[in-house]
């Protein structure tokens, strides 16, 4: 039972806990700044204020005077959303293309185990930097809050990274779709960031025109960790809407996997 | 029933037949050479074989198993070990790591075993592993759980002759303990060596199957002759010499006749040297088979 998995995932170990630590470095860093911004007579709300629609929204800047409104944008829009979202997308793409293209898929595939199996168990292994970055990332960030001595509500910091696991999913299926359409790892790698960055532009240039239907097939128009954090609104139809279309667009790949010639 | 049944088996890339309505089949307990240049086909048909291509028509069975149905397939490869040409493994993982995740896929009853004919360096990763090394892990992870048919890519490539020699010794042992061995090859020597029957294939064609003795047998020997005098073809003329060549005092040409006959005609001139070779396969094809197309 998921032995794929299994091998699959040690081989993200080290990579995993690479970006957790560089990333935790990154909060910290981000939050240490924190206290300068909030103390400065500057009135940067006033800024922001002044800033486009697309930009504010796209990278959820609306106050950076509190530490909720500041992490939610400096912090989880563009390293979460934006940063994160590439990379899954970009090791999913990296699932089975690359395995495909060096005819490393056939030693495993000779095993008497089906092919979507497989192609399943290689999209679980998703979980390890899916699971490992949601645990480690608050306690940075909580820490880190700590520290400068403006504390965050830890409940809705929980709630950002619990409701963000649909979206990180969707992302590392989409890569996962790229890499069983195309023959090439690198294209299928390369192909998995450019969709998800143009979905999230889409989303962010379309805000408040009269297009703006046309970034809801964005996924990132369904995550808002500023509505978290920083109102505290918890929606949770959007994230299942995520987890819906990752499982149908995962389900779609390994019948197409199942049946492509190798 | 045949370990093996090819039947009409056709693949089609766009226009390019690569397999072109292949139809043979391969009793239990033999080994069988698939022979053919680069690009015949060779590896086409071992794909389809193994699932990882569908046919545009026709199919094969595998202990009666349609492989053309992923589940039937599947009951089939409990039995099949694979080895692809040029194995590619996951670089950063050790030897050992990969034959744990074989093992979990499909079992590992021979491992050990295997591991004191073949020698990869289990404990490196594989990154670091030559062609022969690759080879090697590839032959043990192909034997270890104890399959009863052997499907292999031109197993040899990559191994040095002493190794080559061992793993011909050891399928010829394997055969003998029942198992089935299927293995494509470019390498007519080598099919000589250890196969009972041979399937020719060429611009996706079957050419020929048939035993062994009966191919050599027709496809002769290449004579090199480096003599005193000049050879023409007019004062050489013995039975079984075909596509005589000469330039100055060096002839050559294939020899498919009675050996004793060759040297007494060789005896009326004086040699400076001789060389008697297998032929390349290309040429086998040539004299035998059609001509080059």
């Amino acid at each position: 039972m998921l032995d794929t998995t299994r091998y699959e995932a040690r081989q993200r170990v080290r990579g995993t806990l690479a970006l957790a630590i560089l990333l935790g470095l990154f909060a910290l860093l981000i939050i240490s700044i924190f206290p300068t911004i909030a103390e400065s007579s500057a009135d940067i709300d006033a800024f922001i204020e002044s800033l486009p629609e697309s930009f504010r929204e796209g990278f959820g800047a609306e106050t950076y005077t509190t530490i909720e409104g500041f992490v939610a944008a400096e912090l989880y829009q563009f390293v979460w959303v934006l940063l994160l979202g590439l990379y899954m997308a970009y090791t999913g793409g990296g699932l089975l293309a690359d395995d495909i293209e060096s005819g490393r898929l056939y030693l495993v595939l000779a095993a008497p185990v089906a092919r979507k199996r497989i192609a399943f168990e290689k999209f679980l292994s998703l979980g390890l930097p899916i699971v490992v970055l949601n645990l480690s990332m608050p306690l940075f960030v909580f820490g880190g809050s700590l520290a400068v001595d403006y504390p965050l509500d830890p409940y809705y910091l929980l709630v950002v990274h619990v409701l963000s696991i649909p979206y990180l999913v969707l992302c590392g299926a989409i890569g996962l779709a790229l890499s069983v359409v195309l023959d090439r790892g690198d294209a299928a790698q390369r192909g998995a960031i450019a969709v998800v960055f143009l979905l999230f532009l889409l989303d962010s240039v379309t805000l408040g025109t009269d297009v703006e239907w046309l970034g809801a097939i964005s996924p990132t128009r369904y995550l808002d960790p500023t509505e978290i954090l920083l109102h505290e609104t918890i929606e949770l139809v959007d994230p299942l809407l995520l987890f819906v279309v990752a499982v149908v667009l995962v389900l779609v790949s390994l019948v197409h996997f199942q049946h492509r010639d190798l | 029933m045949a370990a093996i049944e090819v039947q009409g088996l056709t693949k089609a890339y766009g226009d390019t037949l690569a397999n072109d309505g292949l139809e043979f089949s391969i009793e239990r307990g033999e080994i069988f050479g698939y022979l053919g240049p680069n690009g015949a086909g060779k590896s086409t048909t071992i794909r389809q074989l193994m699932g990882f291509q569908a046919p545009t028509e026709g199919t094969a069975r595998i202990f009666g198993h349609d492989v053309r149905n992923d589940r039937e397939l599947r009951q089939a490869k409990a039995r099949i070990g694979f080895l692809p040409g040029e194995p590619a493994f996951t670089p950063s993982v050790t030897g050992a790591e990969f034959l744990d995740y074989q093992a979990a896929l499909k079992g590992d009853a021979r491992r050990d075993e295997l591991l004191e004919l073949f020698t990869p360096p289990l404990d490196r990763q594989i990154r670091e592993y030559s062609t022969g090394n690759k080879q090697m892990l590839g032959i043990v992870q192909a034997f270890m759980h104890d399959p009863d048919l052997l499907i292999m890519d031109e197993p040899t490539s990559g191994l040095d002759p002493l190794k080559q020699e061992a793993f011909h010794r050891f399928l010829r042992d394997e055969r003998d303990r029942g198992k089935t061995i299927f293995f494509s090859s470019h390498i007519l020597g080598e099919v000589r060596r250890v196969c009972d029957r041979v399937g020719i294939i060429r611009d996706g064609r079957l050419v020929t199957v048939e035993h062994v003795d009966d191919l050599l047998a027709r496809g002769g020997k290449e004579v090199r002759v480096h003599t005193a005098d000049p050879l023409t073809e007019a004062n050489f003329d013995v039975d079984g010499v075909v596509g005589f060549e000469s330039e100055g005092r060096q002839a050559q040409f294939t020899f498919t006749g009675d050996y004793n006959d060759l040297f007494l005609a060789l005896a009326d001139h004086r040699l400076v040297d001789v060389e008697i070779d297998e032929p390349p396969i290309e040429e086998v094809f040539m004299h035998f088979y059609g001509g080059d197309e």
